[in-house]
């Protein structure tokens, strides 16, 4: 009785609210950094796309970590999500220009940002919940192929002339608003840059919601899917809803992260969105670690520091003195890239934080002082 | 006990064929309210079979199963299995056949326990209890996302404190279910059964793998739960001290086939049970 009356007491815990400031600390870093440090700076590119990749990332983790459903159709999400978003957003006056081989397209209006990345997700768990229902009876490998093949098919569909009113066919979307349009320049002339934290404030928002579900009833029913389904079904949980459940509402967020995919790169084009996309989230989630919202944001900004900063070294021609270090050339890096890859399947197979989060570390801690 | 006592479950002419192997043939089992029913049966006598289709995990190849008076499940040969059926066929069921799944059994009042344990690995032994009380939701998707149901989370927690305590489990209720000792996570499993709010509880071989002590303090639980939370229990047993020492009847069954049935005095000296299990290979 005792426990009870603690569990009564106990109502925020100090890890959480650790956490809480950690994460407050680094939106204020990451403020601060872009009014002080050049805009051009790699720092804010591998920000802004790793900050993408974490919300894709963390959404793939909801359905392949916590739901124990192997699903690879992320890129095809994103890039109806990514769709969605730039046909929604680009102002009426520029259409023409965008479509002009389809006469200023069929969309004449434009909506603001936030309603458009929400209309991105709806998007994305419209064809979710439809490739759903025969797609999320299979298991394992062939969930796995179905959905990689509906990615593939999405990609052909968006780049088919017929649609092109609507998707601009082959051609590339652009001309929408990016996150360089939440920048504000002030009347004196000088600039708030706020590009980099509205992209990692966007992500965070969302990542939080999933951490919510995640964490509450229906989360639980998931958790207990994955862990086992025979016992899960028998303990009353029904396993089509909530499959379908953590289905929709990975696609929601894979939508959306498409749609901030779309603001970072200004541009958008449909046969961007490949397989290889899908590979890549699915790596960040593995070395993340499969079940951990903190590894997947953690190893999705390494990934994205490595392949597009830290490692571009490899790509070019090194001299140590007079000494030109061999191996060295256009290439390089994914090879480099392939060997870490396969030190941490072969030695760290249950990644960066297995299946612990941010709080847990704090908490462990405390416990040993405890003792 | 009342002049009629409530049927909560009715089985009848059940048999399940999986591809050329009979595994039940036509039986036939009534549970009443209240009581602690064993079904036991040499190996592979098709006991586990049993429970499977009672549960919704197995579609029956030929009969009806009711709960609590109402018919839930009810198959007869169709198609192919016309031909191939080697049962016997009690009465034809010409109505139609009648499925559910697990979870909607669940929710209709059934839980149960595996012979092999099954319990949520990657949880605490907290969470494995909590879990099993989401199908007893009020809260939809949004209000459990955005934790508005803090009532009902806050309920469960204490429903949960509250049946890991009366287990003696309260303490290690935050160590990971699979780092428990054998005997407690057998344990675990039926607390977490009782977390579903069942009638009738299932239990597949709960004393497996306990020491003689152990066993006896689990028929001594198995009491204590049938009058603390009302249940009928219908369990597979094959301790038989156990099974003698708590069953009000005993079904026996072999080969899939009912051979006894009666108050644990009769099947002792039953003649049927005894060459059904002398003629085996143990006991």
């Amino acid at each position: 009785m005792s426990k009870i009356a603690e569990m009564k007491r106990k109502r925020v815990d100090a890890p959480k609210l650790i956490t809480f400031l950690v994460v407050l600390a680094l939106y204020v870093g990451v403020f601060i950094l872009e009014q002080t440090v050049p805009q051009t700076s790699m720092l804010f590119t591998v920000l802004k796309k790793g900050a993408t990749y974490a919300l894709v990332a963390v959404s793939m983790n909801l359905c392949n970590g916590f739901t124990g459903i192997f699903s690879l159709g992320q890129a095809g999400f994103m890039l109806i999500g990514a769709y969605t978003y730039a046909i929604l957003t680009i102002p009426t006056e520029s259409r023409g220009v965008v479509y002009q081989y389809f006469n200023g397209g069929l969309v004449q209006f434009a909506l603001p940002v936030v309603p458009a990345m929400i209309a991105a997700g709806v998007a994305a768990l419209f064809f979710a919940f439809l490739i759903g229902l025969p797609v999320l009876r299979l298991k394992s490998d062939y969930l796995a192929i179905a959905t990689l093949g509906f990615a593939e098919i999405i990609r052909a569909v968006l780049q088919w002339n017929t649609l092109g009113p609507l998707t601009n066919g082959s051609n590339i979307l652009r001309m929408y608003p990016t996150f360089n349009s939440f920048n504000i320049v002030r009347p004196d002339g000088s600039t708030l840059y706020l590009s980099t934290t509205v992209c990692m404030l966007m992500a965070g928002v969302c990542i939080a919601l999933i951490v919510l579900l995640i964490h509450s009833t229906y989360g639980r029913g998931m958790r207990a899917i994955k862990d086992d389904e025979i016992a899960a079904e028998a303990m009353g949980i029904n396993l089509a809803y909530h499959k379908r459940l953590s289905f929709c509402v990975s696609s929601f967020f894979a939508g959306v992260g498409g749609a901030m995919l779309a603001m970072y790169q200004n541009t958008v084009q449909a046969k961007s969105f490949t397989t290889a996309m899908t590979y890549e989230i699915l790596l960040i989630v593995v070395i993340g670690g499969i079940g951990s919202v903190t590894g997947s944001c953690l190893s999705s900004f390494l990934f994205v520091a490595c392949s597009e900063w830290w490692l571009r070294f490899l790509d070019e021609k090194q001299m140590i003195g007079t000494w030109e270090v061999p191996l060295l050339r256009n290439g390089f890096r994914l090879v480099v890239f392939s060997v870490i890859i396969m030190i941490v399947v072969l030695f760290f197979r249950r990644g960066i934080m297995g299946t612990k989060e941010l709080p847990d570390l704090f908490r462990r801690r405390t416990r040993e002082a405890i003792k | 006990m009342s002049e009629t006592p409530r049927n909560v479950l009715h089985i009848d002419h059940l048999t399940m064929q999986f591809g050329g192997v009979v595994a039940v043939n036509d039986l036939c089992l009534d549970i009443n309210e209240g009581e602690i029913v064993a079904l036991i049966g040499p190996n592979g006598a098709g006991k586990t079979t049993v429970f499977n289709a009672v549960t919704g995990v197995y579609e029956p190849t030929n009969g009806e199963i009711s709960l609590f008076g109402k018919p839930v499940i009810r198959n007869h040969p169709q198609g192919k299995m016309k031909k191939e059926y080697l049962g016997t066929l009690g009465d034809k069921y010409l109505s139609a056949p009648l499925t559910h799944t697990p979870d909607e059994l669940t929710k209709l009042g059934v839980a149960r326990t595996f012979q092999n344990i099954r319990l949520f690995s990657g949880m605490t032994v907290f969470e494995n209890v909590l879990t099993a009380q989401h199908l007893r939701r009020t809260s939809n998707v949004f209000t459990a996302l955005f934790h508005l149901n803090r009532a009902e989370d806050h309920r469960m927690r204490i429903k949960t404190m509250d049946l890991l305590e009366t287990v003696g489990l309260g303490d290690l209720k935050d160590e990971m279910a699979t780092a428990l000792p054998y005997g407690k996570q057998r344990l675990l499993e039926i607390v977490r059964a009782l977390a579903t709010g069942p009638k009738l509880l299932l239990l597949d071989e709960p004393a497996a793998g306990m020491n003689p002590q152990e066993t006896e303090e689990l028929g001594v639980f198995i009491r204590k739960i049938r009058k603390d939370f009302g249940l009928t229990i219908f369990i597979i047993e094959h301790h038989m001290n156990l099974v003698m020492d708590i069953s009000d009847r005993i079904y026996v069954i072999d080969f899939g086939k009912w051979i006894a049935d009666g108050v644990p005095e009769e099947i002792q000296n039953n003649e049927a049970v005894i060459n059904a299990y002398l003629g085996g290979d143990e006991e």
